[in-house]
């Protein structure tokens, strides 16, 4: 629209809350070519993401995600480094006016009495700053002063004054030399113009001394899980090794204590606070692994492990790691004065009265929403629920009451990594498409003048020491490095750039490289993170090649590791330079090659995900081919007649079907099917057959939406008696106003029929509320049925929980079960009953009854066949497998291929949504790009080496690898090719090799280390 | 009035003694009267006071269990001054009768029937302990301290009347309450930590089932014990009896004491041997500190 350019319309986006979704959203959208501003109270970036130290349900290891070493994932470097984020930390939101793609928003910026352009951190204030406070990260078990870094990895990286506990003593003043600190700071104001604002507002922990029984604060031994989750934490002061307070010795007994602060109504929290299951089971596996004489007791009242993957996980702690779950209710936690032991007095299923001596209690504390959240949302006009999270729609998960602003994360319900990962690309999307149209949009493809012939000829290296103000400049000092290097083979200059003033730097090198004639340089001193992109792209801009700079990380290597300092880091230091300068004669220029992108996605599926994700991915302004394997569109929800919350998916479905007819970007294919998929992320050339025929397409994603089904129960007389039905059925039966419903008086309802048994060792996470949900809805038609629900655990997280209290409430009856004493479904004399252990009173039970309903699992597909042919894999319980659980949910190990939906495992239908909005962003992140630049160190094959016994092209996680069966020797796809060194790896013969990592270069940099 | 009113000299409080004071608690009564005399205070017994209906009134009809107490706030409110009460059990059910008369107006109706009076909701209702703490004040108590209670071991011992349920007594931490600590440290006596302060002594149950009053009562003292106490002190004449009375003497043997007791021992006032009728003498523990 013309009118679109008009004033105050801004296509930048304000992220409020840098946590794991606010950092989700500020990545993809400033990686779509948005300008970001991410916003966030807290004087650095990452929420509690720098808290966590392993992850479930992998268990891998959360710091190195925290490595400083790309390519690691790390949301906060990247959101440090991305040039289209803005970070403005410390800063608070007054207000927002205007409207949809033209706010303007007032921002307060709290003074932190520290500059961080000038900060060296080199922490000599710290050493003279007379005032100890409790440290927050980590629940306040370790100590800080009034200036302080946030945390050992904070971005920006930068120490701060607490004004609460600063006394003003100007004692830091005296000895910062860079003169960075100022305690006149002010507060600044100032506004901003935003298209779209998104809330990556987090949660707030459930302060345990609330809940006074369990003596926390009161008891050295009793922990909360977020002081727990940091003692684990390598960097803790124990360095991972569970310890107890009182005396610093490793428990043996070590009790959790499930749901403090969550699903209990005398404090106040009725939800359930969904992730504590999980984070207990990982923390309990943790501490097993680290003292293997741990003897651990889990109580709980349920247990709720019903993410993808995460029964298994459960499984596993009890079996193979003795973890001991024991379902009861703890009444209290009492301490022996002199052993500082702890007693937990707990009332079994069965109603036996216990206590038994711990040395350790870990609460699994739960989250609410905090004040400073609540009033956020009150001064920028976003409503809460009746639980005070943000109101969302069922259909429209991250769109909040206020047009143009979206929600993802905690503050929509409490939600664990992946959906939050998930939540924060459905809202980029959203505010994308918001601004879609608004303005110039995509990244513009950066010129660069052409490469002169550098790295031919003899090496010429150049050694460039950036030295900082720092203690550690004594002991290493750039004279003597420099001086020890002056002779080295190769190296013809070396100078010193003070780090004060960057520009001025790169200036002098720039001018250095053309007077000395250099063709590779070595750049030594500050951290190499915060050097490569930015020497990157100053060797681009004058034509110096960027693949023949090395950088001797001296700063995090010495000054970092050994902050006090000793000769040998002095020694370190010179081996590090020598270890770079042996790289460096041996690097060679890499041409970077790249590709243009097919602007087009192709959507495999056409359920509420598929329709929704070729229905977003469209509105981002890209064609769209949507093919469904059926006549009819809509998949499941065809057969949905109303949702827990209430809402109608049939109005939703019926609208987000006309919307994708009516959408002239996309093009709808029935009775269609994928039959051959080749090439790449960007480039994919398909074959596909429509209704027989075959038709081919080029298209830069694809998006698969398979979708699940129904599992068919062969149990508890199904399809034997015409009173046994499952949920999906009872639904239908319910919705057409059946005349069999209006004489039910008792109805059994059974749980997890096709979930957590042998055949499918997984939870399908939605019959719980499935079954609530028609049980609420039958109580609605007949307060006087009788309804009893057979369960496992009840598994209705989140603010599902609520319903759960609801249907206890109504006198729905909840009766357990294990699996090894399941229900029995008898007919006998035309009349039906089930008969169950209600192992509350020990006894059987034979209810008689008018209709058992099933609560059947949910299933995949059989997705064999599409996962050969777009070369794709599935888990053990055939749904499609993700790269990365954590950080990469929707995405498969080929950047261009992404999944959504039941397909990906059971989920709700608002997740599903979410996850198609999501993987539409993800999605179109790759086609806004100019090109698909290629990985410049690629593999290649000395063929004089190759044997051909294809080693290689089975290790290559992308496809990159063909045998030329021609000559029989592998080959490289160097477009393909991501440089993992996987094939490398696998290599008996040394044939396959890296671009710049060469066995010689690598050899030559250890002799130089060792030597 | 607010809760932290101070006492002034000659300042006046209704009270309500409780049966106890009149038979197995009456060294509590005395007690009480004789410190608060030492401070300028003046107890003003309420009129025809009858029996709070504790121990078992209210598990058999709930109109009595209120009618019983409200007589005595309908007796108290003929005065304008704040009601103390020495006795948690008293306290409790008192504060109970509150509560049901300001927020059950059916309730109110049928016992301001019964009863034959009008509530008024101004009267303040005061657990003894509270008074001493807020009303009078550590400051003028430590100042009056003569003979410092130095080297007690002492092991705070609320029970659950006092402090439970919160919403109903409204005094103190309900799961770690401080009061009598902080008092028995004004005194010069060290409260121990520990863990078992709120705990259920049993109460009346030592009139049904005396088995389960000896467990609970071992288990509090023994706990004392383990926690480096060689005495407890408690508020409540059924607490005291039961804790002295059920617990293993020959193998425990802690004395139990009324916080006025150690209050008047500390204030160094005559005719302190209240404790004559105790059942475990604390004699010989009070002589070995030379607090006699």
């Amino acid at each position: 629209m013309a009118k679109a350019e008009k004033k105050g319309k801004s296509q930048d986006v304000l992220v409020i809350g840098a946590g794991i979704a606010g950092m989700q959203s500020a990545l993809l959208l400033a990686e779509a070519g948005f300008q970001i501003h991410l916003l966030d109270s807290s004087p650095a970036i990452g929420g509690y993401f720098p808290l966590l130290d392993k992850t479930f349900p992998t268990n891998s290891c959360g710091v190195c995600f925290m490595s400083p070493l790309p390519p690691a994932y790390c949301p906060i470097y990247e959101s440090e480094l991305h040039e289209k984020i803005k970070l403005m930390t410390s800063s608070q939101v007054s207000g927002i006016e205007g409207e949809p793609g033209a706010f303007r928003v007032s921002v307060t910026r709290k003074p932190t009495f520290v500059d961080p352009q000038k900060c060296s951190n080199c922490g000599a204030c710290v050493e003279v700053c007379p005032v100890e406070v409790p440290h927050e990260f980590g629940g306040g078990l370790e100590k800080r002063k009034a200036i302080y870094l946030p945390f050992p990895q904070a971005i920006p990286r930068s120490y701060v004054i607490d004004p609460a506990a600063c006394t003003r003593c100007g004692e830091c003043l005296k000895v910062c030399s860079p003169g960075a600190i100022d305690l006149d700071m002010a507060e600044q104001r100032h506004t901003l113009a935003a298209g779209a604002v998104i809330l990556g507002l987090g949660f707030e922990p459930f302060r345990a001394q609330l809940k006074g029984e369990y003596g926390f604060g009161r008891y050295d031994n009793v922990l909360s899980s977020i002081q727990y989750e940091r003692v684990l934490s390598f960097s803790s002061p124990s360095r991972g090794m569970p310890m107890r307070g009182s005396d610093g010795r490793i428990p043996k007994k070590v009790a959790f204590i499930q749901c403090v602060g969550s699903r209990d109504p005398s404090c106040g929290q009725t939800h359930c606070s969904s992730i504590c299951c999980m984070y207990a089971i990982k923390q309990a596996m943790i501490t097993k692994e680290r003292n293997a004489e741990a003897e651990i007791a889990l109580f709980y009242m349920d247990i709720r492990p019903m993410g993808k993957d995460y029964e298994r996980y459960y499984e596993k702690a009890k079996a193979e790691y003795g973890i001991d779950f024991r379902r009861s209710a703890v009444s209290a936690v009492k301490q022996l004065q002199q052993t500082k032991n702890l007693l937990v007095t707990y009332v079994t299923e069965e109603g036996s009265f216990r206590e038994e001596e711990f040395d350790l209690i870990v609460l699994s504390v739960g989250f609410s929403v905090g004040d400073e959240v609540k009033d956020l949302a009150r001064k920028i006009g976003v409503d809460l629920n009746e639980a005070h999270y943000c109101r969302t729609e069922e259909f429209t998960p991250t769109q909040t009451s206020r047009p143009g602003v979206y929600i993802a994360g905690t503050f929509r319900e409490p939600r664990d990594i992946p959906e939050t990962v998930v939540e924060g690309a459905s809202a980029a999307a959203q505010a994308a498409i918001l601004l879609t149209g608004v303005g110039k949009k995509g990244v513009p493809a950066k010129t660069y003048p052409e490469e002169g012939a550098l790295g031919e000829g003899p090496p010429r290296i150049g050694v460039f020491f950036l030295s900082q103000e720092h203690p550690l400049a004594d002991v290493v000092s750039a004279e003597e490095l420099i001086n020890h290097i002056q002779g080295l083979r190769d190296v013809v200059f070396t100078e010193e750039i003070p780090c004060k003033s960057p520009s001025e730097g790169f200036d002098r090198i720039k001018r250095r490289i053309g007077e000395k004639e250099l063709n590779r340089l070595v750049v030594a001193g500050s951290s190499l993170r915060a050097l490569r992109r930015e020497f990157g792209e100053m060797a681009r801009g004058i034509g110096f090649n960027p693949h023949v700079i090395e950088y001797a990380n001296i700063w995090e290597g010495c000054g970092l590791v050994h902050p006090q300092g000793s000769p040998e880091t002095l020694q370190k230091a010179k081996v590090l330079m020598e270890v770079a300068i042996e790289r460096a004669r041996r690097l060679e220029p890499l041409k970077q090659g790249s590709s243009a992108i097919a602007k087009s996605g192709l959507v495999v599926g056409a359920g509420i995900a598929g329709l929704t994700a070729s229905l977003n991915l469209a509105r981002q302004g890209y064609d769209v081919t949507l093919v469904e394997r059926e006549d009819e569109l809509g998949g499941n929800a065809r057969h949905t007649w109303y949702t827990l919350k209430g809402s109608n998916p049939q109005v939703f479905l019926r609208e987000l079907m006309e919307g994708v007819e009516e959408d002239p970007k996309i093009q709808v294919f029935r009775k269609a099917e994928v039959k051959h998929l080749e090439g790449y992320g960007g480039n994919y050339r398909t074959v596909i057959s429509v209704d027989g025929q075959e038709k081919s397409l080029e298209h830069g994603v694809i998006i698969l939406a398979t979708g699940g089904k129904e599992v068919k129960p062969h149990e508890y007389l199904y399809g034997e008696d015409s009173r046994v039905v499952t949920q999906r059925e009872l639904e239908g039966l319910i919705h057409s106003e059946d005349e069999r419903i209006k004489g039910l008086n008792k109805v059994v309802m059974i749980q997890c029929v096709g979930s957590r048994d042998e055949e499918h060792p997984y939870c399908s996470r939605i019959c719980c509320g499935h079954a609530v949900k028609n049980a609420l809805k039958l109580k609605e038609l007949r307060s006087d049925m009788d309804l009893f629900i057979l369960y496992r655990d009840v598994r209705t997280y989140g603010l599902y929980e609520h319903s759960y209290s609801q249907a206890r409430d109504k006198g729905v009856i909840f009766i357990r079960h294990d699996l090894d004493r399941k229900p029995q479904v008898i007919s006998r004399d035309g009349g039906l009953c089930v008969s169950v252990v209600d192992p509350t009173i020990g006894a059987e039970v034979e209810i008689p009854v008018d209709l058992v309903v099933l609560s059947t699992g949910v299933e995949p597909h059989d997705n064999r066949r599409l996962a050969e042919v777009t070369g794709t894999e599935l888990n053990l319980d055939g749904f499609f497998m993700e790269a990365n659980p954590k950080s990469a949910p929707l995405d498969f190990v080929d950047r261009g291929k992404f999944f959504c939906g039941l397909c990906h495992s059971p989920n709700f239908i608002e997740d599903s949504i979410a996850q198609a909005q999501a993987a539409s962003m993800r999605a179109a992140v790759l086609l806004s790009r100019g090109g698909i630049e290629h990985t410049a160190h690629v593999a290649y094959v000395n063929h004089r080496l190759c044997c051909g016994c294809g080693l290689c092209i089975s290790a290559c996680p992308y496809g990159a690898r063909v045998m030329n069966e021609e000559i029989w020797k592998a080959e490289v796809m160097e477009d393909v090719c991501r440089g993992c060194s996987s094939c490398v790896i696998v290599c008996r013969n040394t044939a396959s090799q890296q671009r710049n990592f060469e066995k010689a270069t690598v050899m030559a940099m250890v002799d130089a280390a060792v030597t | 009035m607010s809760q932290n009113t101070l006492a002034e000299d000659g300042e006046r409080y209704s009270y309500f003694p409780g049966c106890t004071s009149h038979s197995t608690a009456v060294e509590y009564d005395l007690s009480t009267r004789a410190v608060l005399k030492a401070f300028g205070v003046e107890l003003v017994e309420i009129e025809d006071w009858n029996c709070c209906g504790a121990a078992a009134v209210h598990s058999m009809n709930k109109l009595l269990s209120l009618c019983l107490p409200a007589r005595n706030i309908a007796m108290a409110q003929k005065k304008d001054l704040e009601l103390v009460v020495p006795c948690a059990g008293c306290f409790n059910m008192l504060k109970r009768t509150e509560r049901a008369l300001k927020t059950d107006p059916e309730m109110r109706r049928e016992v301001e029937s019964t009863i034959g009076f009008t509530y008024r909701e101004d009267l303040k209702i005061r657990a003894l302990i509270d008074m001493v703490v807020n009303g009078i004040g550590f400051g003028r108590i430590e100042e009056k301290v003569q003979k410092p209670l130095t080297g007690l071991k002492v092991a705070c011992y609320y029970g659950c009347a006092l402090v439970r349920h919160p919403k109903v007594t409204q005094l103190d931490d309900s799961e770690n309450p401080q009061y009598l600590d902080t008092l028995i440290s004004s005194l010069g006596a060290t409260p121990v930590e520990w863990s078992f302060k709120t705990d259920c002594c049993g109460a009346d149950l030592a009139l049904t089932h005396g088995d389960v009053v000896v467990k609970l009562v071992n288990r509090i003292v023994e706990m004392a014990k383990e926690a480096g106490a060689e005495c407890l002190v408690c508020s409540c004449g059924l607490c005291q009896i039961n804790l002295e009375m059920r617990q293993d003497a020959d193998t425990l043997g802690l004395p139990v004491f009324y916080f006025t007791e150690l209050m008047g021992i500390a204030l160094g006032l005559k005719g302190t041997q209240w404790w004559s009728k105790h059942l475990i003498n604390p004699s010989t523990l009070l002589g070995s500190l030379n607090l006699q």
